[in-house]
């Protein structure tokens, strides 16, 4: 598998190092006891369109968020996880 | 009270021998230099101010900060990307060290001193691609790698910063390499092993160029 940073291009999968669901949302301050066990524990296995973390340690050590196929690993978009370099995010 | 010296010294200092290694008798394919005695200040935009930083630093330098991965060749540094909004500035003499940036860059940009943080290997030679082709994954042929492209890329699970500079007299690509320094004794270990078959010549220097 090969990922395309945004920053750096192609690279090898050894390069990157996945962290998880980009999905998980953090609950408010006060959200019930489910709530937050659930963002904390409960991931869903998906079989198909995925979106997930994956840090270009190997690279640039930029956060990416990366929409990925888990049934054929195809990678659909690739783009900076929030914070990571002002010349793409503006952040 | 204790009286302490810090004498600075090149982390291949144990394991670089000047000379021939490997193959013999063939005119040696890969020539391997350890640059010495460098001041290399890593400048990091703080959020929200890389246009800024862009600013300062091209009054600075007198050229644009790169904003991809290339190296650009100030007057008397050498400017590298090491990723977004951030870049090396490599230099020999004291022109660009902490005490003589931090004051025009420190604004807009985070810096930190990485002259003894990192060891310099310039590697050349007819069979220079051939030997880091072993090593690295990335595409390394002159169209997609030219001279002053630039990598932040890892070889032997080791994070390098790889470009390319102007070529030798002899046309030769050269290929300048910047590793932590003490992962660098590992890894050049590593690129003796690939180089081998090949005829090495060892050497180090203390000119960048
Ligand atoms: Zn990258």
């Amino acid at each position: 598998m090969r990922i395309v940073c945004p920053f750096c291009g192609e690279r090898e999968l050894g390069e990157f190092t996945y962290l998880g669901d980009a999905k998980p949302v953090r609950p408010a301050a006060g959200a019930s006891e489910d709530e937050v066990f659930d963002y904390v524990y409960l991931r869903d296995n998906v079989a198909g369109e995925t979106s997930e973390y994956w840090y270009h340690g190997g690279g640039c050590r930029t956060w990416l968020k990366i929409a990925r196929n888990t049934l054929t690993h195809e990678i659909s978009s690739v783009e900076p996880a929030a914070g990571a370099g002002a010349a793409k995010v503006g952040a | 009270m204790a009286e302490f010296s810090w004498v600075s010294r090149s982390p291949l200092e144990h394991a670089l021998a000047p000379g021939a290694h490997g193959a013999r008798g063939v005119e040696a394919g890969v020539s391997l230099t350890e640059i010495r005695n460098f001041d290399l200040i890593q400048v990091m935009a703080r959020r929200g101010k890389a246009a800024e930083l862009a600013r300062v630093a091209n009054g600075r330098f007198g050229v644009a900060t790169p904003n991809a991965p290339t190296v650009v060749q100030a007057q008397d540094a050498t400017l590298i990307w090491s990723g977004p909004d951030q870049f090396f500035v490599l230099s020999k003499g004291g022109k660009h060290t902490m005490d003589t940036l931090a004051p025009a860059l420190s604004g807009p940009a985070s810096l930190s001193d990485q002259s003894h943080a990192r060891a310099l290997v310039r590697i050349s030679g007819a069979r220079a691609r051939t030997m880091l082709a072993k090593l690295s994954s990335i595409d390394l042929h002159p169209s997609a790698f030219p001279i002053g492209a630039a990598a932040a890329t890892s070889i032997d699970h080791t994070s390098v910063t790889l470009w390319r500079g102007g070529d030798r007299p002899d046309g030769q690509a050269v290929f300048n390499l910047l590793v932590f320094s003490t992962f660098a004794g590992s890894l050049w270990h590593t690129m003796l092993d690939a180089a081998a078959e090949y005829g090495v010549t060892i050497a180090h220097s203390e000119e960048l160029a």
